[in-house]
């Protein structure tokens, strides 16, 4: 693995300098049924193809941001800051 | 043997340099190889083959074939053709019993070849089993290629070097100069890498140039590693021009392997660079041109030129090499017998299209040319020459050619046609699995001589289509690499607090402790600090804990949300113990959270925690987006923990006034500003070993002032494992030994905790179930019955069945007795239920017991 | 309570010591020695962190900059840093003195660089990582590399260019 990822602030870095977090889940808003909280909390979807995932510039800048990769080709289509500073 | 001085050689005659071959004192010329100086002085053998022990010569002459390793100086493997010359180098045959002109080992060749066909120690070797550690011996000894000296240490330094280019040039023949050239009109950033030391000093306007170096592979976003002897270059390239021409193909045909079989490119350099005539009396077998025309270079410089024999025009049913003691003596074509002691053999030139392949490229035969030819090139990478097939010549010649002897289509492995056929006949009928099992294509030429011979042979014997049958997956690396290069210098970050030296200074032994170097205890005897602890006063080096600050108008709520614990009610001065669970619900991390004002929080971790509660921290905050910054300041920081019953005292005299820190004015669990011997401090006062302390956080350039200053006072230094015993005492969790990824607060015995009525906490809806249920095991302390320490994961035994697992064990000097904490299965897990402990061989008996083992009240560190 | 005491400068003097002090001070030790014509150690010189409106923040003279993105960056001040602090904080955003925290190396070869880096050189200022760990960029007043890595991977980094140095007067011997 030796890819290029587009970091929003500092540019295409190499891959190793990143951390790698998966792909974004939905948590659950209210109390949920153990079924429910078991799927978010250990089951991923894993596709083949783009999926949107979080990564943060660890050895750069230090940033959380999203990006959607094609997990088959390792294509980053497009890197995103998360929605500003919205109460979930 | 070597000619008169000829235009154009590469060697200064005005200079001689001289070293031992194979214990054989060579005198060669500056310029020359070691195999270039050897073969003038008549050597012929350079090696004894894979498998085999067959003697073996020089083939190519380009570092492509693995005829000419030898081990120089002690480094195995070393191609010795393309090797330059050194005084007093000493240079030895490998894979060799004797010497590499009478070799035991070549038994095997003689009388071997029928009990030992390709993959026979699969079949044959596989009974008794037990036998299979003695035969694998005797195989490893018998077969291979040169032995590392496992005492020899790092013999030759190797760096890494990171460097980028707008065009990365792979090749420096015709095609590649002239893109390289081309591209550096467009401004600078082009490099031109090739493996040919003959271009070390090849001038190209505007082009850096290096030579000799290999690249290994093409990697994505542009990577290729470059191999230049004891520097890998790691390039990033925008643009990759690949340049790797053709490489000349081996013709298959029985004895094709003798000493005197050579490529018409090895006889062109030992001829036109090294000024050696490579033999008396030749024959030429080709179906190229360019191949053919070197008869009369040969001529020229007086050697007989017995037959030449265009395999275009002449489609013999037989032809076949002879020779005695392993060279070549005859051809036989046919019937008819001619005498040579040089054989020039060309099967055609493939395309050295593997670093295009790998960089994603397609690879389709060729049927007008009968070779593989690299399409569909991925963006970036470029290809040009004959490595796009331009220019080549069709093959011509038969797969493989009739006759008696070994006729080898990949010598590297000494896989012979035979060996393909009978992999074929036993079912391995994809080329990928027939590579597999005979290992063709496997050996240190990585294919380059031996891929397309194999596919044709595999062509002809399953009368399938070469386009059909497809390649092999190419590989990187594509050269073979030493593995001290890849691995570089050693760079192993090693974590050192600022007082760090202070503790080397003293005597203490140092010890990893997850990324950090800390002192596991001062002198021989840890106890003796655990007892300075409990009697007068210790001082312990902790700048290793993880130091956040969490600051914002929202900085209440982010915490509320991180924790199970509540922090609302947390007034400034004041410190909560903190525990950190996942959304499974289990424990991650611990610490102490201090509010030092409405908006402002100090967070510790744990030691190795610190990085990755940071970013747990920073990502939740990215979904949420509450107004407040986390900011990790773990290195900005020094703390140091000042414990024991004289700990108020000591610390009173470095303070302006010793009132700041009486009993009264700093109590339990307050966090504190003062300043400590003219350092600006944040004191908590916290007791993680149980007795009175405080725990000083202050800049870390400051560290070894006041760790004198402490020292000066009569605090005893001690160690993480003095620490260990003292919190063991207080039955103090270690997250991450004492807990694992399955721990939860409730089986941890922290149900007191989790405040489930807060409305929403990360691990929330996981502990709302937990709460719910019965733990199958629980986290409790223990006593020993007897004067032994379990170790650490040994298994708790119930009725002859393993049940638990001890997490912690030490002699407590403090409690009279040993002690630890361990995972207990629910219903064992009363105070006073007595259990069994496996110590090494013995069952041993322990009592559970509850709660902190030395003060259970905690009357001491509240003191 | 604020975090001040994070600031060196608030120490009474003679109290603190540079991170690398061992690795490259002249009052060293010997063996780790580093050479003033090549390496210099530039630790405890005043840098601030910033979070928040980073662009609010006006650098004076004597004063650099390093904006890592629209919330974070580096001040590297020749001021004192507490009064950077407090100036900063002025203007709404949070700032803390970081100049204990790192560790600084200023390095004048490139080509040291490039053995542990492979950060392209050009993007400097900037932050990335140096020798397998994560560092900041710039290039001093004195146009060598300034890296700046925590500082208890300082001595650990030192080493490490101590190390690449010695790489470069090495010949190839084979």
């Amino acid at each position: 693995m030796s890819f290029l990822l587009a970091c929003p602030f500092c540019g295409p870095r190499p891959v190793d300098e990143y951390a790698y977090f998966g792909e974004v889940t939905t948590r659950p808003s209210s109390s949920p049924s153990l079924r429910e909280l078991t799927d978010y909390v250990y089951f991923r979807d894993n596709v083949a193809g783009v999926q949107r995932e979080w990564w943060q510039h660890r050895a750069g800048c230090g940033e959380w941001f999203l990006a959607d990769r094609d997990t088959r080709t390792n294509d980053v289509l497009e890197v995103m800051v998360p929605e500003p500073r919205k109460q979930a | 043997m070597r000619l008169d001085p000829r235009a154009g050689e590469r060697i200064d005659r005005s200079s001689a340099v001289s070293f031992t071959f194979a214990g054989w004192k060579i005198t060669g010329f500056e310029g020359d190889t070691i195999a270039s100086a050897a073969f003038a002085a008549g050597k012929r053998v350079f090696s004894r083959s894979f498998k085999y022990h067959r003697p073996r010569g020089l083939l190519c002459c380009s570092g492509h074939c693995p005829n000419c390793q030898m081990t120089v100086d002690g480094v195995p493997n070393v191609r010795v053709c393309t090797e330059p010359i050194r005084e007093g180098a000493v240079v030895e045959g490998q894979n060799v019993r004797w010497s590499l002109d009478f070799d035991f080992m070549s038994l095997t060749d003689k009388v071997g070849g029928p009990f030992t066909p390709v993959g026979f120690y699969y079949r044959t070797l596989i009974r008794p089993r037990a036998a299979w550690p003695l035969y694998e011996k005797f195989l490893r000894s018998a077969a291979g290629l040169g032995t590392l000296d496992p005492r020899a240490g790092h013999t030759r330094r190797y760096d890494t070097e990171h460097r980028r280019a707008r065009v990365l040039v792979v090749g420096g023949g015709a095609a590649g100069r002239a893109a390289a050239l081309e591209a550096a009109k467009a401004g600078p950033g082009v490099v031109l890498v090739d493996e040919d030391a003959r271009n070390r000093d090849l001038a190209l306007g505007g082009v850096e140039v290096l030579a000799p170096a290999r690249a290994l592979g093409i990697w994505e976003g542009g990577l290729v590693p470059v191999d230049a002897d004891t520097v890998l270059y790691r390039f990033r390239a925008e643009r990759i021009v690949v340049a790797t021409g053709a490489t000349e193909q081996p013709l298959v045909f029985p004895g094709n392997d003798l000493v005197g079989v050579m490529l018409p490119d090895g006889v062109r350099r030992l001829l036109r660079d090294y000024s050696i005539r490579p033999g008396e009396r030749a024959i030429v077998l080709g179906s190229d041109d360019e191949t053919l025309a070197i008869a009369d270079e040969l001529v020229d410089v007086g050697v007989e030129v017995a037959k030449v024999v265009d395999l275009r025009d002449v489609r013999p049913r037989e032809l076949a090499a002879q020779g005695g003691k392993g060279r070549v003596r005859r051809l036989v074509l046919d019937g008819e017998s001619y005498g040579c002691d040089l054989l020039v053999a060309s099967g055609g030139r493939q395309p050295a299209y593997s670093l295009l392949a790998q960089a994603g490229a397609r690879v389709a035969f060729d049927d007008s040319l009968g070779v593989f030819v690299p399409t569909e090139l991925p963006d970036g990478v470029e290809a040009v020459g004959s490595v796009t097939g331009d220019g080549l010549s069709r093959i011509a010649p038969e797969p493989a050619y009739q006759g008696n002897g070994k006729c080898f289509v990949c010598v590297c492995e000494d896989v012979t046609t035979k060996d393909m056929k009978r992999a074929i006949g036993e079912g391995f009928d994809s080329i990928e699995l027939a590579k597999r099992y005979t290992t063709a294509t496997m050996g240190p030429c990585q294919g380059k001589l031996c891929h397309l011979s194999s596919i044709r042979v595999y062509a002809e014997e399953t009368r399938m289509f070469e386009s059909a049958i497809g390649t092999t997956t190419a590989r990187p690396p594509w050269a073979p690499v030493e593995l001290g290069l890849l691995a570089g210098r050693d760079l192993t970050p090693a974590r050192r607090g600022s007082i760090h030296w202070r503790h080397e200074e003293a005597g203490a032994t140092i010890q990893w402790a997850g990324p950090w170097l800390r002192p596991y205890a001062y002198g021989e005897h840890p106890e003796d600090e655990v007892r300075a602890v409990h009697e007068s006063l210790g001082v312990i080096d902790v700048s290793t804990l993880g130091k956040l600050f969490v600051e914002g108008p929202e900085a209440v709520q982010l915490l509320e949300r991180l924790y199970p614990n509540r922090f609302g009610d947390l007034k400034p001065g004041r410190i909560r113990y903190g525990v950190l669970t996942s959304d499974g619900g289990r424990i991650m991390d611990d610490g102490t959270i201090a509010r030092l004002a409405e908006d402002l929080f100090y967070v510790t971790t744990t030691s190795t925690g610190a990085d990755a509660v940071t970013a747990w921290f920073e990502w939740w905050n990215a979904v949420w987006g509450y107004d407040a910054e986390i900011v990790n300041v773990t290195g900005a920081l020094a703390a140091v923990n000042l414990a024991g019953p004289r700990a108020r005292e000591a610390l009173g005299r470095l303070v302006d006034d010793p009132d700041d820190v009486s009993a009264e004015d700093f109590r339990y669990l307050d966090a504190h500003e003062l300043e400590v011997a003219g350092v600006p401090t944040l004191a908590l006062r916290i007791g993680f070993v149980g007795e009175l302390g405080y725990e000083l956080h202050f800049p870390s350039p400051a560290g070894e002032h006041l760790w004198d200053a402490l020292v000066a006072e009569g605090a005893v230094p001690f160690g993480l494992e003095p620490q260990r015993v003292l919190r063991l005492e207080k039955g103090h969790v270690i997250v991450g030994q004492d807990t694992d990824s399955e721990s939860n607060l409730y089986s941890a015995g922290m149900s007191w905790l989790p405040k489930l009525d807060k409305d929403d906490f990360v691990g929330k809806y996981a502990l709302e179930h937990f709460a719910e249920r019965e733990e199958k095991e629980r986290l409790v302390g223990f006593t020993m019955e007897e004067d032994v320490v379990p170790a650490e994961g040994a298994q708790i035994v119930v009725e002859g069945m393993p049940v638990g697992r001890v997490t912690s064990a030490r002699r407590s000097d403090a409690v009279g007795r040993v002690i630890g904490l361990a995972w207990v299965p629910s219903d064992r897990s009363e105070d006073g239920t007595r259990v069994e402990i496996q110590v090494d061989r013995l069952r041993k008996g322990a009592r559970i017991t509850h709660g902190a083992f030395f003060d259970p009240d905690g009357e001491r560190m509240r003191s | 309570m604020t975090p001040s005491f994070l600031s060196p400068a608030l120490c009474a003097d003679g109290t603190t010591t540079s991170p690398l002090r061992r690795a490259l001070g002249r009052d060293g030790w010997s063996a780790y020695l580093g050479d003033p014509e090549q390496v210099r150690d530039v630790s405890l010189q005043g840098i601030v962190e910033i979070r928040g409106a980073v662009d609010a923040v006006a650098p004076e003279a004597g004063e650099e900059l390093l904006r890592l993105s629209p919330r974070r960056g580096f001040l590297f001040t020749e001021a004192n840093p507490v009064e950077v602090v407090a100036r900063i904080r002025a203007t709404g955003a949070l700032a803390y003195d970081a100049t204990g925290a790192l560790a600084g190396i200023a390095i004048a070869s490139e080509q040291v660089m490039r053995r542990l880096t492979d950060l392209d050189l050009d993007a400097i200022p900037t932050a990335g990582p140096f020798a397998r760990v994560s560092a900041l960029f710039r290039r001093g007043p004195d146009g060598w590399f300034h890296v700046y890595v925590q500082q208890e991977l300082g001595h650990y980094a030192a080493e490490a260019v101590l190390d690449a140095l010695a790489g470069l007067e090495q010949t190839t011997w084979r």
